[in-house]
């Protein structure tokens, strides 16, 4: 009885910790494919910000600018225009936080959102070389970063882009996906966090 | 859980940036004296004529284009949208394009709503809205100038008066620098708002097309 339990414990922990990429197969030749698909670049635009964090919603505008140096900017404001935070990548991925006010000026706040704007940007996919998986009707390439690996992931035949993710030893953190227009002129932008309740909704918006 | 700490501070910030924006639409004060315009000599004056003219304002109805600058990027965007406000303290900010957005401040209550979801805030609820809400009856009855919130100096040129509004609180520090309100000699109505940040950004809203006084239902302030 006492056996039965531990292993039932035992297969509990193992279902419950099992990777979730697991099934990725490692490949070695996909020709050209990657080229196809990158460098993921977005052109400057604001986008509608709409978030949902842990049952709170919160809405906004957000900048998205390449500036002259081929760093990139991102800033959010309100509708009503107060700037809540003006964050610059480098050209290496570099972070930098140029302003923030006092409510978004956390730690994890600003690690969770530097994670999701530096995969959007496709900051983690400049680095080499990418391990190469294939997975059912996809490819998957990840990027080994400091906070996880960063992967995009394509159809067989590298004709679009599926979606982005953040995973970490084996868990999936964040996917970024781009229904409709796709880079480098997303018409919108869907982040969802896996580990805890988070969304954001970007819709790029048509200056007048 | 900081995310969710994040995002009931920053409603509170929303919040809080949608009330001085209202407050500010109605209230007149700056350091150097701006171009083209000269210091008003008489001040007690002013403030006399500025209440008895505020008083004298029952609604308003208007068209607004903002435009916020991002100095350090050298971007803007521009944006419209409708304004309403009846006495005491019935407000409606409607952006229209080329986003919608709308805040409906009626009493205490404020409705933040966008293309998703909306907010329920009452503004009694945190000390800072209490401080703010003052502000606003101190900017719609004329007598911000005597406001503790800012240090307010007032200049004139032949059609406006220009009031620089120097925040003193550090709650209202933390959000921006000054706050330039020109107001209409005729109708001692507010004709722009500039609010600078500390970081250099700006947001300018200039109000076309007002109507004084006329009938409109308070179902526009309803939510």
């Amino acid at each position: 009885m006492r056996c039965l339990l531990f292993e039932s414990i035992i297969a509990f922990l193992l279902v419950g910790c099992s990777s979730e990429y697991s099934h990725l197969q490692k490949i070695q030749d996909v020709g050209d494919c990657p080229d196809k698909v990158l460098p993921l670049i977005i052109k400057t635009s604001w986008y509608d910000a709409s978030v949902d964090v842990v049952g709170k919603h919160l809405s906004g505008l957000l900048f998205i600018k390449n500036m002259p140096d081929s760093s990139k900017r991102v800033v959010f404001t309100s509708e009503a225009g107060l700037t809540f935070f003006d964050f610059s990548f480098s050209k290496e991925g570099n972070f930098h936080t140029v302003s923030v006010i006092k409510q978004f000026d956390k730690k994890a706040v600003i690690r969770t959102l530097q994670k999701d704007f530096s995969l959007i940007l496709g900051l983690p996919f400049l680095q080499s070389p990418a391990e190469r998986y294939s997975a059912g009707d996809d490819f998957y390439f990840g990027f080994k970063e400091k906070y996880g690996t960063a992967y995009f992931i394509t159809n067989k035949d590298c004709a679009s882009l599926q979606r982005l993710e953040w995973g970490d030893r084996g868990k999936r953190l964040v996917t970024v996906r781009t229904p409709g227009s796709g880079y480098p002129t997303p018409a919108i932008i869907e982040i969802d966090h896996h580990t805890f309740s988070m969304k954001i909704k970007l819709t790029r918006i048509e200056k007048e | 859980m900081h995310m969710c700490d994040k995002s009931t501070s920053l409603n509170k910030s929303r919040s809080l940036w949608a009330i001085i924006f209202v407050a500010t639409l109605f209230c007149v004060t700056g350091k150097a004296q701006p171009k083209g315009f000269r210091p008003v000599s008489d001040l007690p004056t002013f403030k006399k004529q500025f209440a008895t003219q505020s008083a004298k304002v029952s609604s308003i109805e208007s068209s607004f284009t903002q435009e916020k600058v991002l100095t350090a990027l050298t971007e803007k965007i521009s944006s419209t949208g409708k304004f309403w406000f009846k006495r005491s303290n019935k407000v409606r900010i409607e952006y229209t394009k080329p986003y919608t957005y709308t805040m409906i401040m009626n009493g205490d209550k404020l409705l933040l709503r966008d293309d998703q979801k909306e907010n329920r805030i009452n503004v009694r609820s945190n000390k800072l809205f209490q401080q703010i809400n003052q502000i606003m009856i101190d900017c719609v009855q004329g007598t911000v100038l005597d406001s503790k919130d800012f240090n307010v100096e007032v200049f004139e040129d032949e059609r406006t008066y220009l009031l620089e509004m120097v925040p003193t609180s550090r709650s209202l520090r933390e959000f921006f620098s000054t706050i330039v309100l020109k107001v209409d000699k005729n109708d001692f109505t507010a004709a722009s708002i500039e609010m600078n940040e500390k970081s250099g950004d700006s947001t300018a809203i200039l109000f076309k097309d007002k109507k004084l006084n006329t009938q409109f239902s308070d179902a526009v302030f309803a939510f």
